[in-house]
Parts: structure tokens; C-alpha cells; sequence
């Protein structure tokens, strides 16, 4: 769905790179999970996927990224938005009405969807991001959190093939945070979206997503299935991820031979893990 | 909490207008303004809005809007009064200072004039949401982009507002006092912070310029609109009033 062959970026006017050969290939129906410290360039490669990078932004753009079968440097960041919702960091200013209904028929508008369709899909988006109470309100009265909802909301009526959204959750509290990754999880299953997610909470990461990737300083320094990516721990501390606590407990409990499963993501596999490596022990 | 120019959400008639009819009688209510040399017409405008903010359920934020152009007010109406030197003099002050009766209507009508022209418009940017508003303008032939640039402009002015003051806080908490009486020293205070309020500000147009993109905007046609505007009887009694004030205004003029 989406591949990205050696990408390096720097901005305009910048001598930096903010993204330093970064491959990866993420397929049709993924739901992949991004990680990494502030400034390691996260919210940039997402820029390069939606096509804001290069379009928006010019700088030196070196290698190639696919969405769909489009190359991005070819394929005019129009033909890009009809295929990826961007959900965007900064909440305040990516919202553009005054009212939440207005904001989430914006898209609709645009895209000249029939008008048939039009109320069906505003309800949809509503119910589906949890605000259909929210309608008449005005965006101003809304607290950080609902903000981020409607932002959601707005992209999930487009129904795009492929939903980015840069760190959704960042005002939201721990249950609307799950409320959100329920939602894009339900997504994903049940219509095959291609989820991409910017997030800073790895737990919730390990919960939904099936692949993550680790950047520092605009290097891709871990990609893969979840479960492998936490069989490295130190290379995520380095990175100033913070890891679960039971995934360095099985990272301890591999080192010292006593289990070979995979990492735990939640409490089932942590019991059986810790039954696994006790077993000896209680026999010994 | 609701800031300055934030859309106040209802469904009163004055909400249910068309919003062409809105920018009409707001625009048309401080044309009258400008055109007249009436005080009591230019109070009458006034008058006329606070009703319409009753009507419409903004009463106190309108009153907020008078109190602080009061004050404003003032300071212009003391700046202009003395410097108008024909007309009977009413007041003499040492120093070869003085007020004179033309002095002061010419005073009171300035400074009414600037209450009676920012009301109206801050109703009216008040109970016309941003879309109905770009709707609007591009019926008077404004192409879409343009209109839609000019309602985002006006929405970030509220949010400069929250800035300033979320930096002034943060600054206040490390210990910088800005409720000082001294004019001088509290603009030697707020002047640096406005350079990173104009980056911060660069950034969050930019990013708003970026969301619009990555939702179509580049590919909305001119019938992309959904909504549908009709113009009904309370259209009919608005304008009707506004040609009303606007042939008093003209009367006013010619036998006046
Ligand atoms: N518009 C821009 N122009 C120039 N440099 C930029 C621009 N946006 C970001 N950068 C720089 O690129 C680097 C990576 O920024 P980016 O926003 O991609 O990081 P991030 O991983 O998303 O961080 P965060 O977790 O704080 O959101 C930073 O050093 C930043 O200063
Ligand atoms: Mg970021």
C-alpha cells in the first residue's frame, strides 16, 4: 500500500537531514505504530506519505514513496488526499469551522461527494468518533481532547483507504485514548483501512497495532512486528522509548534461558510466560 | 468560555438568517453610520444592535464589547475635543486650551460612530458560522479561496488573543510582573514576546493552509457546496429596515 524506498528529507534552508534513508513498506490492511523521541523527524516522514513533503514543503527530497500505486513526487497531492486522512499534530489550527458538523462536511464538500450521501456519512463519523452529541457545538467551546475527536471524525467520514493520523491521542485521557485505537482497530478489521499511527504511548501500541517502527534522530532504527521489535529492548531504551515493564522481564527471563516464547502484550501472555519460566524452577 | 469573534451557536432568528442578508444589514448598518451627521441616528444604530444581541442571545458579550470600546472611546474623545477650534467656545481652560461646541458634537459623533460600526460587524461575525460566511462571499463573486482565506484570517485573531495571553501567563509564573501601572515599562515587557507569537502564528497558518489541502480544498468545484440557502420572510423584514435606515439617512441629508 505504501512503500518508501531510501527517503532522505531535509527542509528548506535547513543543512540537516530530518529523514536519512528510511525504508519501509507497510502493506494493505496494516496497522502500523510509529514511535520515537521529540524531533526524531516522526511527524515528517508522515508529511512525506500524505505528499505535504514535497509539495508543501521543498527541500532536497531523495528517494521514492508510493501510496498506492502513485509516486508522490508525480501524483499532485490532490490524487494523495483522496487516498490517505491526515489527521495532523497540532489540533487547534488543522480544525476550519465553527461549528463540528461544518467541519466534518469541509472534506465532504470538497470532494463533491453526492448529497445523498452526505448526512449519512456526517452521522457515521459523528457516532463512529463517539462526539454525535457535539454536532451543534461550537469548535471554540470544545475542550483539547473533543477537538481531537472531531479531527478524526472529519477524516474517518472521507472513508479514505488509508488513515495517518500524528499522535491522535496526545489530549486525550487514558479512556478516550482507547475509545480512539478501538475505533481504528474496528476500522481495520472490519473495512481493511491501512492504519498509521504517530504515538507516544507504547502500551496502546502494543495492544493494536501489528507492526511498529522506531525512529531517532530521522533513522529507522527498528521496524517489524510488534512482538520482535520488543525483543530489543535496549535499542528502544536507547532511543528513549519507554518499554513496557513485562517486555524487559521476558527480555531478562530470555537472556537467562528460561523462556523462548514471544513477548507478552497483555495479561494472559504474561501469565503463561511467567508459568513457562517458573515451571523450573518450582520442579528444581 | 467563549473569546472575541467565537461563534455563538443558536438557533434564533436572527441564526436563521441568510447569511447574505446578515453581511448585508451589518455592512448597510455602518454604511447608514458613515453617511449620516446625526447623532441620534448613529445612537439609534446602536441601540439597534444591542436589541439585535438580545435577540440573538449575546447580550453580555456585546456588553463586553461596548465596555471596552467605552474606554477607548474616552481616550479619543479627550485626544480630539480640544483640537477643534471653530464654534462657540463652552469651556475655557488655561493655557489657551479650550472646547467649543462644534468641537464637541464633532467629538461625540466620532467616537459614536466607532461604537456603532464595530457592533454590528461583531454580531453579525458572532451568529454567521465561518462556512455560511465563505458561502456568502462567494455569492457577492468573491472566488472561494479568496473567501475562505478572509474567514480564516478573521478566526485567527481570537487565537492570537489566547496566545498572548497563555505566553504572558507562562512569563507571569517565572516571575515577570506585567500589571505594571507604567505604560513604558509594561510595553518594554510585552514587545519581545511578540516575535515568537508572529513564528508560532507563521507556523499554525501554515498548518492550516496544510489541513485544508489534505481535505480537498484544492479540488472543490464552484456547485461543490451542500448547503442551501433560502431567503425567507425575516430576510424580507431585515432589508426592509435596512432600506428604511438608509432612506431616513437619506432624507436626513437632503432636508436635514
Ligand atoms: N517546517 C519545518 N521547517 C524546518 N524544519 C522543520 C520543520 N518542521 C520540522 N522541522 C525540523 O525537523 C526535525 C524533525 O521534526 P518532526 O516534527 O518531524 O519531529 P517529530 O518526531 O514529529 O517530533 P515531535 O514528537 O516533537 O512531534 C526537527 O528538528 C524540526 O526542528
Ligand atoms: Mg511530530
Amino acid at each position: 500500500m505504501i512503500r518508501i524506498d531510501n527517503l532522505s528529507f531535509a527542509y528548506g534552508g535547513g543543512e540537516k537531514k530530518v529523514l536519512e534513508e528510511i525504508s519501509l513498506h507497510i502493506g494493505e490492511g496494516d496497522f502500523l505504530g510509529i514511535i520515537g523521541p521529540s524531533g526524531a523527524g516522526k511527524s515528517t516522514l508522515a508529511f512525506a506519505v500524505n505528499g505535504v513533503v514535497p509539495h508543501h514543503f521543498n527541500g532536497d527530497f531523495y528517494g521514492r514513496v508510493t501510496v498506492d500505486g502513485l509516486d508522490s513526487l508525480e501524483a499532485g497531492p490532490e490524487a494523495l488526499a483522496r487516498r490517505v486522512g491526515s489527521v495532523l499534530q497540532d489540533i487547534e489550527s488543522q480544525l476550519l469551522a465553527s461549528v463540528v458538523e461544518d467541519e466534518i462536511l469541509f472534506g465532504l464538500e470538497n470532494f463533491s461527494l453526492p448529497r445523498a450521501q452526505i448526512e449519512e456519512r456526517i452521522s457515521y463519523a459523528l457516532a463512529a468518533a463517539g462526539i454525535s452529541d457535539l454536532r451543534a457545538r461550537a469548535i471554540s467551546s470544545l475542550s483539547g481532547g473533543q477537538k481531537q475527536k472531531v479531527a478524526i471524525a472529519a477524516i474517518m467520514a472521507l472513508r479514505p483507504k488509508i488513515m495517518l493520523l500524528d499522535e491522535p491521542t496526545g489530549e486525550l485521557d487514558p479512556q478516550s485514548s482507547l475509545r480512539v485505537f478501538e475505533t481504528l482497530s474496528q476500522l481495520n478489521r472490519l473495512h481493511g483501512v491501512t492504519i498509521v499511527v504517530i504515538e507516544q504511548k507504547i502500551m496502546m501500541l502494543c495492544e493494536f497495532a501489528h507492526r511498529l517502527a522506531v525512529m531517532e534522530r530521522g533513522r529507522l532504527i527498528l521496524e517489524g512486528p510488534v512482538e520482535e521489535v520488543l525483543l530489543y529492548p535496549e535499542k528502544l531504551e536507547a532511543a528513549g522509548v519507554n518499554i513496557p515493564r513485562v517486555a524487559t522481564l521476558a527480555g531478562k527471563l530470555r537472556a537467562r534461558g528460561l523462556y523462548q516464547g514471544k513477548t507478552p502484550l497483555n495479561i494472559a501472555q504474561a501469565t503463561a510466560m511467567m508459568k513457562e519460566a517458573t515451571k523450573d524452577a518450582a520442579l528444581g | 468560555m467563549s473569546g472575541l469573534l467565537d461563534y455563538v451557536p443558536g438557533n434564533t432568528f436572527l441564526h436563521r438568517l441568510h447569511p447574505l442578508s446578515k453581511l448585508i444589514f451589518s455592512f448597510g448598518l455602518c454604511l447608514a453610520c458613515f453617511l449620516t451627521q446625526n447623532h441620534w441616528l448613529v445612537l439609534g444604530v446602536i441601540v439597534c444592535s444591542l436589541l439585535q444581541a438580545a435577540l440573538a442571545g449575546m447580550l453580555k458579550p456585546a456588553l463586553a464589547v461596548l465596555r471596552a470600546l467605552s474606554k477607548l472611546s474616552l481616550l479619543l474623545f479627550l485626544a480630539q475635543v480640544f483640537f477643534v477650534r471653530q464654534g462657540q467656545i463652552v469651556l475655557s481652560l488655561p493655557l489657551d486650551i479650550y472646547i467649543t461646541d462644534q468641537g464637541l458634537s464633532f467629538s461625540c459623533l466620532f467616537v459614536l460612530r466607532l461604537i456603532a460600526v464595530t457592533l454590528p460587524l461583531f454580531i453579525m461575525l458572532s451568529i454567521t458560522r465561518m462556512s455560511d460566511l465563505t458561502n456568502a462571499l462567494t455569492r457577492l463573486g468573491l472566488p472561494y479561496k479568496y473567501a475562505f482565506a478572509l474567514t480564516t484570517a478573521m478566526r485567527f485573531i481570537p487565537l492570537f488573543g489566547k496566545e498572548m495571553s497563555e505566553i504572558m501567563e507562562a512569563q507571569t509564573a517565572r516571575g515577570v510582573e506585567f500589571d505594571s501601572k507604567n505604560f513604558c515599562k509594561k510595553l518594554k515587557l510585552i514587545l519581545p514576546l511578540c516575535l515568537p507569537l508572529l513564528l508560532s502564528s507563521v507556523r499554525r497558518i501554515e498548518n492550516s493552509a496544510i489541513a485544508a489541502e489534505l481535505r480537498g480544498f484544492n479540488v472543490r468545484k464552484k456547485d461543490s457546496g451542500y448547503k442551501r440557502y433560502v431567503l425567507g420572510r425575516g430576510d424580507a423584514a431585515v432589508l426592509g429596515a435596512l432600506v428604511l435606515i438608509l432612506a431616513a439617512v437619506g432624507l436626513e441629508h437632503f432636508y436635514g
